[in-house]
């Protein structure tokens, strides 16, 4: 079994730190949080419809995929980058090798594996096929056929 | 007719190397075997009592000859000489060694199968009406819809880690040869006041334990806006399914829970977002071109002053096999493959041969399959139906079964099955030994037989005249009986008899059933009529009195 270790900060594109709250905390006060230039981890249990209206004040977004068979987060990516069009990262974070073309077509925009995946080749798993039956969140670099 | 194109090859071929490097990382121990369990599942493989089984998807039902033969190829290089049709319009291997997955999974991609989502918890094989295309008052096909609505859930990044499988039915006929109600979602074509045509969707049915048909989530989706609705559908499911509960998992408890009402409202709500996305509508040109693959191979023919030959058992076996094509000259041949002591649905490798030869010979090179485990010749000349029965005959395959009572649907039951509680098959043999005589069969007439090695009722035993389940009482083999289930012009689920009856008296069980069948009819009555007229109560006293 993976263990689970959520990170307490992240490095963002511009690499910066940006701090990490759980996404009760965030809902607890947004506003402070806000003041403070954190990120937010989710969890697939956790309703994503709660910040909608305030994507413009978080830093980052960490969606956590550790739960190999729990498909919400893919659902989460969808709503923060095609739906909502989040204009910060969305990074996957305890993610899963074989899952890595299905969370980045859904909208990740960035991933950390799991520690049980280093030395895996990610090239093999995050390129997904040659071509692909459906739109998504994020097309990119895919030859659609639909 | 229809084949894949060498892109759509590729992508088979780029999904079994993924698929091989998964499988040597399991190997390897770099894999650990829950995630192997859920990766190997989205490719068909299941651990099964003995070996490893295999499920090979046969999109909407339907086989070229040369598919067949791949097929039969398989049986032969990594099974034991068989396969076993079974009733979603797919064919199963159990014999399969673990480190030969990869290559038979290659050898099967230049035949344009595969085994992508036969099983897991994502959008399983898209079953459509065995006889789409072939019978009058069809609204339209449904195969072309089933394909784009296949692709655009292949591997689709929102949903394929679902809370639970799902199963999508599509019925563009008259009458619901699919069963679209006992899926997760089933889709009825329909036409507007208008003239428009559109889609009836039916969400949150299923069998199992908690056997639900689905109700109307939407009365008329047009059919360019069908994948924006599926998408929030699934979506919706996707967020509020009951992951917390391992027999919650499907969409019916989400929708019993939530209520169809608030359900469809969900959906409509999130469908409104979505719906005028130009991304997510579907592919009118590319439809347009699917149709065209889909066309009938066949244009009519004038047989005016043709006369059938006569020969009894020509007569019974056409009495029960064959049925009216739309097209004037045509027939459609029912080929059942069962036969006292085989397995319900089970072909060898070599019968396999013999239906792709004779395929090519009278059905235009394709053969069709059904949710009764037949097989289906879609495009026979009616003045050659009898060269084909000969045919089938001196190969042992002219059983006039079909459409009645010896047509039993079965699961693989105990005898392969690491779920099944029960057996099925030596129950199903034992039911045709005792109705083993074609006058009593004759007289029945269509009565059909359902069993179910457990409660994930592979076998469909719910929608039967007589549905059979099988369960363990303290170590024993009991069988719960329901009856007067139905599909075809109105769904209903089967409804219980009463207490589970022992292995020993299941067949003394049902045949007190047929026997109540028989006394009470009138006229032409089916089996669902007599019982919605008389009740329970009489077939009750029969069994338990």
């Amino acid at each position: 079994m993976d263990e689970i270790q959520n990170p307490k900060s992240l490095i963002n594109r511009d690499y910066e730190q940006i701090p990490l709250v759980s996404f009760d905390e965030w809902i607890e006060s947004p506003e402070r949080h806000s003041r403070l230039g954190v990120g937010i981890i989710i969890e697939p249990k956790d309703d994503i419809y709660l910040i909608k209206d305030q994507l413009e004040f978080i830093e980052l977004i960490a969606l956590d995929f550790s739960n190999f068979d729990d498909g919400r987060g893919y659902t989460q990516a969808y709503f923060l980058s095609k739906r909502w069009q989040y204009g910060g990262e969305i990074i996957g974070i305890n993610a899963h090798l074989d899952q890595l073309q299905f969370m980045i077509r859904s909208g990740v925009t960035s991933y950390q594996l799991l520690d049980s995946y280093q030395g895996s080749n990610e090239e093999d798993y995050s390129k997904g096929f040659s071509m692909c039956y459906q739109a998504a969140a994020n097309n990119h670099g895919l030859n659609l056929q639909y | 007719m229809y084949k894949y194109s060498e892109k759509d090859k590729q992508f088979l071929v780029e999904r079994v190397d993924q698929f091989e490097k998964q499988l040597n990382r399991y190997l390897s121990g770099e894999l650990d075997e829950d995630k192997f369990r859920s990766l190997r599942l989205r490719n068909g493989l299941y651990m099964e009592l003995h070996a490893h089984m295999l499920r090979i998807a046969i999109p909407y039902g339907i086989l070229s000859s040369n598919q067949l033969r791949a097929l039969a190829d398989v049986a032969d290089k990594y099974d034991r000489g068989f396969g076993h049709f079974t009733t979603r319009q797919n064919i199963q291997f159990n014999w399969i060694q673990l480190p030969e997955i990869a290559n038979l999974l290659r050898d099967l991609t230049e035949a344009g199968l595969h085994a992508i989502q036969t099983s897991g918890k994502a959008t399983r094989n898209i079953t459509a009406d065995p006889l789409s295309g072939l019978t009058e008052g069809e609204i339209e096909d449904a195969r072309p819809y089933c394909e784009l609505i296949r692709r655009w859930f292949n591997l689709h990044p929102e949903f394929s880690w679902l809370p639970g499988k799902f199963k999508i039915a599509i019925n563009g006929a008259k009458l619901d040869e699919t069963a679209l109600r006992i899926h997760d979602l089933g889709l009825r074509l329909v036409k507007n006041k208008k003239g428009e045509l559109g889609f009836s969707v039916y969400v949150g049915g299923g069998l199992g334990a908690a056997a639900m048909v689905a109700p109307e989530t939407a009365s008329f989706v047009p059919i360019e806006d069908i994948l924006s609705y599926l998408e929030s559908a699934m979506r919706i499911y996707n967020l509020k399914g009951r992951r917390d509960h391992q027999k919650k998992l499907r969409i019916k408890f989400l929708v019993r829970e939530l209520g169809a009402e608030e359900f469809s409202r969900l959906v409509d709500e999130d469908w409104q977002q979505t719906k005028n996305d130009p991304d997510l509508k579907l592919n009118l040109k590319e439809l347009e071109s699917l149709q065209e693959d889909f066309a009938l191979p066949i244009k009519p023919i004038n047989l005016d002053g043709f006369k059938d030959k006569v020969d009894f058992n020509y007569s019974i076996w056409k009495k029960n096999n064959v049925r009216n094509h739309k097209t004037p000259g045509f027939s459609i041949v029912n080929i059942s493959l069962t036969k006292l002591g085989s397995a319900p649905g089970d072909a060898t490798s070599e019968q396999m041969r013999i239906l792709a030869k004779l395929a090519d010979q009278y059905s235009s090179s394709e053969i069709r399959t059904t949710k009764r485990q037949t097989m289906v010749f879609p495009f026979v000349r009616k003045d050659q139906v009898f060269d084909l029965w000969k045919s089938l005959e001196e190969n042992d395959l002219a059983s006039p079964h079909e459409g009645t009572l010896a047509q039993i649907v079965a699961c693989p039951g105990r005898d392969y099955c690491d779920l099944a509680k029960a057996v099925s098959i030596p129950i199903a043999t034992r039911v045709q030994e005792r109705f083993n005589d074609m006058n009593k069969l004759l007289d029945i007439g269509d009565l059909k037989i359902n069993i179910s090695g457990c409660e994930n009722s592979c076998a469909h035993h719910h929608i039967a005249d007589i549905g059979l389940l099988g369960m363990q009482k303290k170590g024993e083999e009991y069988y719960q009986i329901t009856l007067a289930g139905e599909t075809l012009h109105e769904t209903n689920i089967g409804k219980k008899l009463g207490p589970s009856v022992s292995s020993e008296t299941i067949v003394d069980a049902v045949e007190s059933i047929v026997n109540v069948y028989i006394d009470q009819r009138q006229n032409e009555e089916k089996f669902t009529d007599v019982f919605k007229r008389i009740g329970i109560e009489p077939f009750k006293e029969k069994v338990y009195g």
